[in-house]
């Protein structure tokens, strides 16, 4: 029934392309052109005063293979580490139990996730900061208890940096487990139940299998994010915990080290892309569960 | 379903307080006398009376939402056609030029914040709005694209056939059929990059310019060099906003329904998250 | 990549509850038209950019001089001077009128060519200013600058949370102060301290000493609670930090509020630094940017100023107006002069490079 449209289609569809225009144009110029320059710029030469000069060197990887350097990234990894699990640990029961929720319910939680977002981050993580600082709610609160007797001084700790990545992306991990169990075939689980599986077992072997793109997903979205979250270890670890993130922007801003920053920034890519080319390896996926 | 235990409600509850809490300390401390946020000096509203009289926060909400709306809209024309564009023409460059324009959204925003920064000054433009919307516009771009990509993918074509067999133009086709069709899933990307814009720090902070300062970095500044419960009062009026547009949508959704339940089963198998492929 | 799944999020408000009606995003597009014109340096008259840290001038100041001139003033701000000096390069010496910094970066903002030669014509009052913060390493001939403000670099600390007596930067890698020392981001100050303990200068190029340093440094990391440029007598006042190496500013804020608190002046040597105002060599309002320089120097201006940034009254004018209860604060302690005092200035590349790896080692030793 569609052969005979064919020809027509084609003469037609020569127009189209000019929809295009905008997205080649914008992309090649602001996305593909700016990360090129990148690349470049890491392999330049810093100028003795300001800027860059055009003088090709390997210096700035080689920079990065410094102990210094090389511990940063090590320690965004620790925290990256931390936090994900912490946020899986109690991301994934939330998604997995908002999945189970009557229609009316599922929409109000998701409001009520949705809500935050609209307020400015900085402030929620402010809220943090009342909470944490000596004499603060915590202290007043386990204080009263009578659990402690002097402030526990936990603000500019490393406990308040995980707390603090911790709430900024645990909605993602809430999100990614929830669109993967809310398609879930429930049906399954059943089955395996009604063949005799325990709980658990019909858990490990038949939800969390089919859970998993959601929970790889989350994983990604909260791993990749926190290496740069560069503000958190400044508001609430009172700047201690240095984060490629941070080295980013010290080179940038404070060292004027442009192209060192940039080579930092090329590693930092280099490790993103894997990480999600690895994601799209084990589920055979395209794109990220939750994404859409 | 079968277990009806309330242990994961419970669950659900708890975490949920706990994502309120700070929300909720940060409402509290708005109406505090003192300004020192561990000592409660009693009711008062002087820090909403000293946020009105602040010009420099309202000129950095104002720089955000025109800052947010810049974007959300050039996202959404250049998104809506390239995602259009995609699905009608077949390009070899396509997966390369996708895969692309999607990477704003896939890397860490250090890095964005980062090239933007060397490259506008490379090419010599100026800091300021422009160089804002031009880097907000870039991480919106995604999230228009995927959502009506999204759309296109599940929609019925014949109707595009159907009208160009009559002779319909390609314009014709696009506006008259296509587009009003997209409609929700262009609202809701737009919808979606202007929270984001609205709620950017990183990349603005290097991309800004002379007496541009935007809300979030207003903010980034005040609580790195003291805070002034004033900051919390403002959080709670764009909590405020925030509920009163839900509840308002709410509610006009509901009153609109009979004319809205179109559009509701057409989305429909937008509304979850989940919707892969 | 961060807010991804927030698509989902807004993708349900928009979807679910936003469906039927389009009226809130629609009533925005109306005003984004022609917004896109608002960017940077548009040259006119009658306006002012002065970029400077957060909190530097009172807002009546600012509003007077509006009210008297009709110029608008655009505070933007920046938290550290390189920060500020890396805007202006990008800028290439344009977008500000009114650069307020630190003496060591405008030496090289000045060599670098981004500083503009004032105009003394156009400020009258320009022999207000105080000798003693004049002909400095980076300015010599007063050719580009007006100080605004000056201060040294001090311990305060809280009688009442600590148990002994401090009186040198060596008390600080006290072992009873653990957990709970601020201190200052800026890494030339806080290695120019364990400099000054080997009783090095703070401007040596010696990358040994340097690393020497950072090493003696390394063993104040279990001390340090905080590392904070801006407000950190905040964190003193709350009893967040029990002692901090703090700036004159800090000092003046925190003992204003908390009078018990003890000022130290290390023994070790005395870090002294200025703060002054230049014009960038493309400034978009020059006219603009002299009258402003100009009204901050008249004295009951200046004034109000000092008394609300607290730091040393660089002007000789006003010093008599300044108030009681602040001029302890406000004035160099007897038997200072700027000659018995180190200002920190530019070192090599290879030195600066030490800087940076030994401070970037002691953040991170700091945050284990």
């Amino acid at each position: 029934m569609k052969t005979p449209s064919v020809p027509l289609k084609k003469k037609k569809r020569s127009s189209v392309w000019v929809t295009l225009i905008p997205l080649y144009l914008f992309t090649l110029l602001f996305v593909a052109g700016p990360l090129v320059y990148m690349f470049v710029l890491s392999f330049q030469t810093r100028a003795e005063v300001w800027g860059v000069v055009n003088q090709f060197t390997l210096d700035n990887y080689k920079n990065i293979l410094q102990p210094v350097y090389l511990n940063t990234f090590v320690e965004s990894f620790k925290l990256a580490i931390t936090s994900t699990l912490l946020i899986c640990a109690i991301g994934y029961p939330f998604g997995y139990f908002m999945a189970k929720l009557s229609p009316a319910w599922k929409k109000r939680v998701m409001l009520l996730l949705m809500i935050p977002f609209w307020t400015s981050s900085l402030i929620r993580l402010y809220g943090w900061i009342i909470i944490f600082r000596a004499n603060g709610t915590l202290d007043k609160l386990l204080m009263g208890l009578g659990l402690t007797d002097s402030p526990l001084k936990l603000l500019y700790t490393y406990p308040a940096v995980v707390v603090g990545m911790v709430y900024a992306l645990l909605q993602f991990m809430i999100l990614a487990v929830y669109s993967s169990a809310e398609k879930m075939d429930w049906s399954l689980v059943e089955a395996a139940r009604d063949l005799g599986a325990t709980p658990l077992k019909a858990f490990l072997t038949v939800t969390l299998k089919l859970t998993l793109p959601g929970l790889l997903s989350g994983v990604i979205l909260t791993f990749i994010p926190s290496m740069g979250l560069f503000f958190i270890a400044d508001i609430l670890g009172g700047n201690k915990v240095v984060l490629v993130g941070s080295l980013i922007q010290d080179q940038l801003m404070k060292a004027h080290n442009w192209p060192f920053a940039a080579a930092l920034s090329v590693v930092l890519m280099i490790l993103t892309s894997l990480m999600i080319s690895l994601y799209k390896r084990i589920t055979h996926t395209t794109e990220l569960e939750g994404i859409l | 379903m079968k277990n009806r235990t309330k242990l994961p409600n419970i669950y659900l509850g708890v975490v949920m307080a706990v994502l309120y809490l700070p929300i909720v300390l940060v409402v509290i401390y708005s109406f505090n006398e003192s300004k020192i946020s561990s000592v409660w000096g009693g009711f008062s509203l002087k820090w909403y009376e000293t946020l009105f009289k602040d010009r420099a926060m309202f000129e950095a909400l104002g720089n955000s939402l025109v800052l947010a709306l810049c974007s959300s809209l050039g996202a959404a024309i250049i998104g809506t056609l390239g995602a259009y564009g995609f699905t009608r023409v077949k390009l070899r460059s396509k997966s390369v030029v996708e895969y692309i324009s999607m990477l704003p959204i896939m890397i860490p925003e250090i890095i964005l914040g980062m090239v933007f920064m060397t490259f506008f000054s490379l090419i010599g433009l100026p800091f300021g709005m422009t160089t804002l919307i031009l880097a907000h516009t870039t991480f919106c771009v995604p999230y228009v694209y995927m959502l009506v990509k999204a759309r296109l993918v599940g929609m019925d074509k014949s109707l595009g056939e159907a009208a160009r067999d009559l002779g319909a133009s390609e314009a014709r086709v696009f506006f008259d059929i296509t587009l009003p069709l997209l409609v929700p899933a262009i609202l809701s990307g737009m919808l979606l990059s202007f929270a984001m814009s609205l709620d950017d720090v990183i990349i603005s902070i290097f991309v800004t310019g002379v007496n541009v300062n935007t809300l979030p970095i207003k903010v980034y500044t005040q609580i790195k060099t003291g805070v002034t419960p004033e900051i919390n009062a403002l959080c709670t009026l764009m909590l405020g906003v925030t509920i009163l547009l839900v509840v308002l949508s709410n509610v006009l959704g509901k009153i609109g329904k009979p004319k809205a339940g179109k559009h509701h089963k057409q989305t429909g198998e937008l509304c979850g998250p989940g919707q892969t492929q | 990549m961060k807010k991804i799944i927030a698509l989902a999020l807004s993708a349900v408000l928009a979807l679910g509850t936003l469906a039927g009606c389009s009226s809130a995003p629609a009533s925005g597009s109306t005003a984004a038209s022609g917004s896109t014109a608002a960017s940077g340096a548009a040259a006119e008259a009658g306006e002012l950019n002065l970029y400077t840290w957060e909190g530097m001038f009172p807002q009546e100041v600012l509003d007077a001089f509006t009210a008297e001139t009709g110029i608008k003033v655009n505070y933007s701000s920046f938290d550290t001077d390189e920060t500020m000096l890396a805007k202006l390069e990008t800028a290439k010496g344009g977008d500000y009128d009114v650069v307020i910094a630190d003496d060591y970066i405008i030496e090289t903002a000045i060599a670098e060519g981004l500083v503009m030669e004032l105009d003394k014509e156009k400020i009258p009052n320009f022999g207000n200013i105080n000798p003693l913060y004049q002909g400095q390493f980076f300015d010599p001939e007063n050719a580009y600058t007006v100080p605004y403000g000056s201060g040294v670099q001090t311990i305060v600390y809280n009688p009442d949370l600590v148990d002994i007596e401090i009186d040198s930067y060596a008390d600080l890698w006290d072992a009873s102060l653990e957990s709970s020392v601020g201190i200052t981001s800026n890494f030339r100050v806080m290695n120019g301290m364990a400099l000054k303990m080997a009783g090095e200068s703070y401007n040596t190029d010696d990358v040994a000493a340097i690393e020497a340093a950072g090493a003696k440094l390394l063993e104040l990391a279990p001390n340090v609670r905080l590392i904070k440029d801006d407000n950190l007598q905040d964190d003193m006042i709350s009893g967040e930090i029990s002692a901090g190496v703090m700036y004159t500013s800090q000092v003046t804020l925190a003992c204003m509020a908390n009078p018990d608190l003890k000022v130290v002046y290390p023994s070790e040597g005395i870090g002294f630094g200025i703060m002054a105002q230049f014009i960038p060599v493309n400034a978009p309002h020059p006219d603009a940017a002299h009258a402003f320089i100009d009204y901050i120097l008249r004295p009951e201006v200046s004034k109000q100023c000092f008394e609300y940034i607290g730091y040393y009254c660089t002007n000789q004018a006003a010093d008599e107006l300044i108030s009681e209860e602040f001029r302890p604060f406000l004035t160099l302690p007897e038997g200072f002069t700027a000659d018995n005092m180190e200002m920190i200035q530019n070192v090599s590349a290879e030195a600066m490079e030490a800087h940076t790896k030994v401070w970037t080692e002691f953040r991170t030793a700091c945050g284990q």
